[in-house]
């Protein structure tokens, strides 16, 4: 990722800015793991009891019925059981728990009195009733299991979320912005050293072509002043081995 | 109602050979033995043989059993009708019409649900006085008020017509099914008992009556206490029924709102205190009413066999045979049922059968 990044200070500045955002991001996201954690400890507390007592009353539910079908005959229970039509309402509504919406059920005509059942009470026995009784409590537990397992459930995918947005910003995200950090910096750093060597060098350059223009006009003025006294041969020599000796400085260099 | 003088010699005599062709404790105890096939096939043997066979091809497992000992029931007791002739017939007729009214309730909650009609007629157990042609017209209706209509020769018309206004305000049913169960109940002891003054104090028919106030006076007992134990906020005079001795409207409305005054309230009567005293002290302790109902069926046909060993050859005797049947039937529905879900043979014995 580093080497895909310009180094420049405009993306130093931006992926700080990002590292910034993203460690602010992390702590608050951690902190809505260990909260939602919390929360689905309590949640799951209660859907084991749930369970536990859904288990029970479909036992019973089950003895119940039974019983019915033997002692009543299977028709009677049938009979009894068809003589309503009306169905349990179930109405759902949201409540939000950490920033996970889940669903709170509301039942309503679910359990009901002996004379709201439909049959009638005169022929029947309370051997129905039991069974009749017995199946309304299963439902009430099954309606509270349906709400409980489904807030667990998505609470459970909320917390597998959260956990994975915290494993990608504590291993992913941010060490890829620390290391684009890393190499932008250094990459500045770099440029930096280069610029004023670059600099340096310009200097000296610029230092020695001084130099040597200097000299070449001292050396200009000197021939000018032996020629002017003297038409000598041996004078004409010096300044030929002083022009040899300035060439030679450069050159070895 | 049958002209001509009544016959209860010839009767009792049919009906002593049928009784003795019911299973004995000991067939009982070969059957809480046995799974639902083998129930079916020991049935074959029995004198289940022609239902067994003739439903075999629709029906399989404990179902075959529940249709055949129906269809079974449904012909015995058909025969008594057809046997019986005068005051024994409208006697037997007004007690087989229980049946009546299992079949009319039957058919409304199809007709409710909107079942099938032959689903409907399976479940039919035939052996009241309506005649089969009203109960096929009844099954071809397609609305509740039809079927009330087609019944307008019938004494269920009236309660039910009162009732199907309740019907209509509610939609439920239990208003037209409490209407054919009081109809039924109180019913049983017109003609002959018109209040204490009127009973017959001695002689088979007082203790016809007697057996028709137990019957009552049970029903009342098991609706108190269910009334009582709902703790619904019910009107428990909507729910009493006349003519038996052990409460009248006022005692029920007052004991239904005190359960433990209701319990000794029966325990009291010098008719029934006795005989339901075990089941009485289980009551207070129990949660359940199962316990207390199964001891009311217990007493009722021990109720019917005192009967009919005092009266061999009164109505008292039919009732007792009828009863008996009843319990057969039962028997070895519960017997077959249990074993099905995998009761074991001690819970069957205990719970279910009475012997």
């Amino acid at each position: 990722m580093a080497k895909d990044v310009k180094p420049t200070r405009k993306n130093l500045m931006e992926i700080e800015d990002r590292i910034e955002l993203s460690e602010r991001g992390h702590g608050t996201l951690e902190k809505k793991r260990d909260g939602l954690i919390m929360e689905f400890m309590d949640i799951l507390d209660k859907a084991q009891d749930v369970r536990g007592d859904l288990a029970q009353d479909y036992q019973n539910a089950q003895k119940k019925i039974n019983m019915a079908r033997a002692m009543e005959g299977d028709v009677a229970v049938r009979g009894a059981a068809a003589a309503l039509q009306e169905h349990p309402e179930i109405t759902t509504e949201s409540k939000n728990i950490m920033g996970v919406v889940v669903p709170q059920i509301e039942s309503s005509r679910v359990s009901k009195s002996l004379d709201q059942r439909g049959y009638g009470i005169m022929g029947t026995s309370a051997r129905i009733d039991e069974a009749a009784e017995a199946y309304e409590d299963l439902l009430e537990s099954i309606i509270l299991a349906a709400e409980v397992e489904t807030a667990m459930k998505k609470m459970l995918r909320e917390i597998e979320t959260t956990k994975r947005r915290v494993n990608a910003l504590e291993f992913k995200l941010l060490p890829d912005l620390y290391e684009g950090q890393e190499y932008i910096e250094q990459k500045l750093e770099e440029q930096e050293r280069e610029e004023t060597f670059r600099l340096k060098k310009i200097k000296e350059k610029k230092e020695q072509a001084e130099k040597e223009e200097r000299e070449a006009e001292e050396a200009e003025a000197e021939d000018e002043d032996e020629v002017a006294p003297d038409d000598e041969s041996g004078d004409t020599a010096e300044p030929d081995m002083e022009q040899s000796t300035a060439g030679g400085v450069p050159g070895g260099d | 109602m049958s002209a001509g003088a009544s016959n209860p010699e010839y009767v009792n005599a049919r009906v002593r050979s049928r009784r003795a062709s019911l299973f004995a404790d000991e067939d009982y105890r070969k059957l809480v033995r046995m799974g639902p096939s083998e129930i079916a096939r020991f049935m074959e043997e029995t004198e289940y043989e022609r239902e067994i066979n003739a439903l075999g091809a629709r029906f399989s497992g404990v179902d075959l059993i529940e249709y055949a000992l129906n269809r079974n029931l449904a012909k015995h007791f058909q025969d008594l009708l057809d046997w019986s002739e005068g005051r024994l017939y409208d006697h037997i007729a007004r007690y087989l019409r229980k049946f009546d009214v299992w079949n009319l309730k039957t058919i409304f909650r199809g007709i409710y649900t909107d079942t099938d009609p032959e689903e409907i007629r399976t479940d039919l157990i035939r052996a009241g006085e309506l005649e089969d042609a009203t109960i096929e017209r009844l099954l071809e209706t397609d609305s509740i008020e039809d079927a009330i209509e087609f019944l307008r020769a019938t004494s269920y018309y009236e309660p039910l017509t009162v009732a199907y206004e309740e019907f209509e305000d509610h939609g439920a049913l239990v208003p037209l099914e409490n209407a054919l169960d009081r109809e039924f109940y109180e019913n049983l002891l017109a003609d002959v008992s018109r209040g204490p003054s009127a009973e017959p104090q001695e002689g088979p028919e007082a203790k016809y009556v007697e057996f028709l106030q137990a019957e009552i006076d049970f029903r009342n007992v098991r609706n108190a206490l269910r009334l009582a134990r709902s703790g619904a906020d019910l009107d428990p005079a909507a729910y009493y029924i006349d003519g038996g001795v052990l409460f009248d409207r006022a005692d029920l409305g007052r004991l239904v709102g005190d359960y433990d005054a209701l319990v000794d309230h029966i325990a009291e009567n010098k008719r029934y205190g006795d005989r339901l005293s075990g089941a009485l002290e289980r009551l207070r302790d129990a949660d359940s009413l199962i316990q207390f109902e199964h001891a009311l069926d217990a007493a009722l046909l021990e109720y019917a066999d005192t009967l009919s060993s005092i009266y061999p050859t009164s109505v008292s005797a039919v009732l007792s045979y009828i009863l008996a049947k009843e319990r057969e039937v039962e028997n070895i529905r519960a017997i077959a049922r249990g074993r099905e879900v995998g009761l074991d043979e001690t819970e069957i014995e205990e719970e279910l059968v009475i012997l």
